[in-house]
């Protein structure tokens, strides 16, 4: 027996309401559980839309790039078409070096009086390299003067670097390292906020994609390169896959500049192309730790690396090959090796619908079957009939046995070993890793490859070295271990999707080469808003690009849904519905989880009116009753690519293009899109978009002539903005450092 | 003076028979009847797939996520019953073992069969224990507590979650209103 004294009388008492609090308890922390899983859902199929739709992009650049590229090395020229496709490439036009002195000449550039902008003097001092991130906080711009300035010192210097940077955490200096910033000032204020400038005393590392996307690339680039210019040998920079001008002309970096600088953009850019292409590859620390901007492959050799001559490969797209010499009549001097499975198409893996298996280690596509040429068609020129007897693909025994005296052949040795430097830099550019073990071309991204844990493991014994630090994707955290923490990936965007879809991080690392991570996200709004404001947010915007997506592809999807509606009833199972659309889009998403978020209405037994639906979209099309229906969605579907086109075509980077240009690049768009265009569609798309009759058009205004804009959002946002909640919709003005 | 407790001399007989262990009841897979439709099993396919993270897309996951797969498809297992239906794994299990589609779906169905996961009144009712003067308002600060210390824990950053921006300039949150905005999901 125990002592009298028993609890049992006043636990009774408080015993049915311990019961009711528990009872409680759990019911809420039940909820709580589902609710979170719930949030969980959502936000992962939102970063699988914009993830989709991001490398989707990605994709369409390649195989655009890839099939120009192919023109270039094939095409037998002829006026018109030459000039147009010899446009496409003109960084391999050889500058002599008093051309350069003539881009290089600010001198003859006046600052006006009235210039509220920071003024530079150099060298540089520390007192100007700080003035300039002010002067950008306070949304000020550099005056064109000084920015060719800065970037001619930047150019001399780079030209210094080798491929590799080496650097040491000797006397316990911690370095600090960035990911990918895509011209978002406000994390790189963020981070010199939190962690201070680069210094002597504080070593930075950051590792390209400094630029597109975001709306102050060039700002972001200033800062980098000044800070580079006062420390030399403590900022280091990698080049990324964005520092490459064609990517440029597709995300948003080339326009930028041309925008803010109206009269020497172009200037600016030239000169960036020059610059991107002298940035270092890599950057080892204490020889232990890699940091590169994409990642390795099972080829990667860091001595390789080391020797290339890095300033050739202008953009990472395009072997730094010589153009044979052209010949007036039929050209049969095919590149055996384009046809046949070897180095070229393994370097660059043609890309792939991306499917939910996407990593399925699959064979290289056929390129042939890619394109088409134009059915019927007058008497063309020899070059128009040789480029047709290639794209036929089909006879690739003819072909090989026509290019025995290729002029590739002659160039045998040196244009392997360009090839295989290509490689390398491709791979080390574009490359992410990959959970399961093997190296499989990325044909997700078009470019570099899948890597796995035992290449890292294999890479890492090979160089004596512990870790690889890369960027290159976007992860929710800002950062991500993989392979046995062997691997980080770190992303300093934050975000980037959209508000609040994930945060940035850095790194600091200092003599034990342990990683310290440290997180941020910009603009405090966002810490404000709870989980399901922050996701549901986010899947808004998601969704909506997503349904714009789906209403350009319009024709095909009605064209799918017919061929399972087999009985013309204008209905689908639901089951039809999501394996039509996913057999369109080629996005591998979750078509029948999004189906409350895509169809407003659906018949009792699940089914859904397909017609109907592409009215539910909302999405408001421009009005251009007079252009030909299959010509608006191709405008529609194929937004970027063909602005991107347009600008590779402009090539004085004047923001327009004339009539003939404008129509040589339809003509070569409907061969490479497989689309028949009547000269007469044309001429009439022309003609609405130059309002002006001048015979020019502006790129600019055909674009948004063309935007597909959402019915739906203009009332929501209409909606919100009485509902108070309007500030969660617009970006913050000003950076707000105060954490 | 107390009796000596006198030791008895063990009997020489056959040993007593070990008494019989408890038998902790196991999850039996094959005992379940799966009622889903089709259309509902093409739906957890699209969520499973969602949490599957493995690179072949091998339509497995971790143990770890069967519970929280099971919450995002609308069922409200506790803890206790999610471990029941893994087979009670050890704790390092929880990220390694995987566990694919088909083995998913009876313990999804187990969960269906439960109860129902509470209404608004069960909510409210639940919340009014706590209203300690009666006038549709509870303490924050008690809430938080009770939420982390009580029933199936909840950890300090998901009470955090859970209760961000409910509080008013008291500390006092107004449950009828709290339990509409967490059920307005």
């Amino acid at each position: 027996m125990g002592c009298g004294v028993s609890k049992s009388n006043l636990f009774q008492k408080s015993d049915s309401k311990a019961v009711t609090s528990i009872k409680a308890a759990v019911l809420i922390q039940h909820w709580y559980r589902q609710y979170v899983a719930r949030m969980e859902l959502k936000r992962r199929y939102t970063w699988h839309i914009f993830q989709s739709l991001e490398y989707s992009g990605e994709q369409a650049q390649i195989k655009l790039y890839n099939f120009l590229g192919y023109l270039m090395d094939n095409f037998t020229p002829s006026s018109n078409e030459r000039n147009l496709i010899s446009h496409f490439f003109r960084e391999n036009e050889v500058c002599r070096d008093s051309e350069w002195e003539r881009f290089f000449d600010y001198k003859n550039i006046d600052v006006p009086e009235i210039y509220s902008g920071p003024h530079l003097t150099f060298p540089l001092t520390l007192e100007q390299g700080s003035g300039l991130v002010d002067a950008f906080r306070n949304k000020r711009q550099l005056h064109s003067r000084y920015v060719l300035q800065l970037l001619l010192d930047t150019w001399r210097l780079l030209r210094k670097f080798p491929n590799i940077s080496r650097v040491s955490t000797c006397q316990s200096k911690e370095i600090t390292i960035c990911g990918d910033l895509h011209g978002q000032l406000e994390d790189l204020l963020l981070i010199f906020y939190k962690n201070g400038m680069p210094s002597h005393e504080r070593p930075y590392v950051f590792n390209g994609d400094f630029v597109d996307r975001g709306d102050n690339s060039i700002e972001v680039l200033l800062i980098l390169f000044s800070f580079l210019l006062l420390y030399p040998n403590d900022v280091h920079l990698n080049r990324g896959n964005h520092e490459d001008h064609i990517v440029n002309l597709r995300y948003g970096f080339t326009k930028e500049v041309l925008t803010k600088y109206k009269m020497h953009g172009k200037r600016i850019l030239k000169l960036l192309q020059k610059i991107f292409s002298w940035l270092p590859l890599a950057t080892v620390i204490d020889q232990k730790v890699l940091v590169l901007h994409g990642g390795i492959s099972d080829t990667t050799d860091l001595s390789v690396l080391a020797r290339v001559d890095r300033h050739k490969y202008v953009s990472a797209l395009r072997p730094p090959k010589k153009r044979h010499p052209s010949t007036a009549n039929v050209s049969v001097d095919y590149e055996e090796e384009v046809w046949s499975s070897g180095r070229r198409r393994s370097s660059v893996a043609l890309p792939r619908p991306l499917t939910r298996g996407t990593f399925q280690n699959t064979s290289l596509p056929d390129f042939s079957d890619r394109v088409r040429p134009p059915v019927g068609g007058a008497a063309e020129r020899r070059g128009r009939l040789a480029l047709q007897g290639a794209l036929l693909g089909g006879s690739q025994q003819a072909l090989g046995a026509a290019a025995g005296t290729g002029p590739s052949q002659d160039s045998g040795e040196s244009s392997d070993h360009s090839e295989d430097e290509w490689k390398q830099i491709l791979d080390l550019l574009w490359s992410d890793p990959m959970t399961q073990d093997g190296c499989v071309p990325n044909e997700v991204r078009g470019g570099g490859c899948y890597w796995g844990p035992d290449v890292t493991d294999d890479f890492l014994s090979r160089h004596n070295m512990t870790l690889i630090i890369r960027s290159h994707e976007c992860k929710q955290e800002g950062y991500e271990f993989c392979h046995n923490r062997k691997v980080l990936t770190l992303f300093s965007a934050s975000n980037y999707y959209d508000v609040a879809s994930n945060r940035g991080a850095y790194v600091k690392l200092g003599p034990d080469l342990v990683p310290y991570l440290i997180q941020y996200q910009a603009s405090s709004k966002t810490r404000e808003l709870t989980v399901r404001q922050r996701v549901g947010q986010t899947e808004h915007s998601a969704l909506r690009v997503l349904r714009k997506q789906l209403f350009s592809h319009k024709s095909d999807l009605i064209s799918a849904f017919q061929d399972l509606d087999k009985e013309n009833t204008g209905l689908v199972s639901l089951k039809d519905w999501a394996e039509a659309v996913e057999g369109v889009m080629h996005l591998g998403l979750p078509w029948r989880m999004l189906r409350s978020q895509l169809i407003s209405r659906r018949a009792s037994d699940g089914a859904v009116d397909y017609r109907q639906w592409f009215t539910e979209l909302a999405i408001q099309e421009p009005n251009m009753e007079h252009i030909e229906k299959g010509l608006l969605e191709m405008l529609y579907r194929h937004r970027s690519t063909l602005e991107t086109i347009f600008r590779i075509v402009d090539t004085d980077n004047s923001g327009v293009i004339n009539m003939e240009d404008f129509r040589q690049t339809w003509k070569l768009l409907s061969i490479y899109l497989k689309m028949e265009f009547t000269e007469e569609a044309i001429s009439d798309l022309a003609v609405a978009i130059d309002t002006n009759g001048d015979g020019c058009i502006d790129i600019q205004e055909f674009m948004e002539a063309f935007r597909l804009s959402d019915k739906k959002s203009r009332l929501e946002r209409g909606r919100s903005m009485f509902m108070g909640t309007a500030h969660d919709l617009q970006r913050p003005e000003t950076v707000d450092p105060d954490l | 003076m107390a009796p000596k407790k006198k030791e008895e001399p063990k009997p020489v007989e056959a040993p007593k028979p070990e008494p019989e262990r408890p038998k902790t009841p196991v999850f039996d897979a094959a005992s379940v009847k799966l009622e889903f439709t089709p259309e509902q099993i093409e739906d957890f396919k699209d969520a499973f797939q969602l949490f599957d993270r493995t690179p072949a897309n091998e339509m497995k996951i971790t143990y770890a996520q069967c519970g929280d797969l099971t919450r995002a498809l609308g069922q409200n297992p506790t803890n206790k019953e999610i471990m029941y239906v893994l087979g009670k794994p050890k704790p390092e299990e929880m990220q390694t073992k995987m566990l694919n589609f088909d083995e998913f779906l009876p313990m999804h169905q187990h969960f269906c069969k439960g109860k129902d996961s509470g209404t608004y009144e069960d909510f409210v009712e639940g919340l009014r224990v706590f209203d300690k003067e009666g006038n549709g308002t509870v303490m924050g600060a008690e809430l938080r507590h009770v939420l982390s210390v009580m029933g199936e824990k909840l950890k300090e950053d998901e009470v955090e979650q859970l209760m961000q921006n409910q509080e008013d300039a008291n500390g006092c949150i107004n449950y009828e209103a709290f339990v509409k905005h967490i059920m307005a999901s």
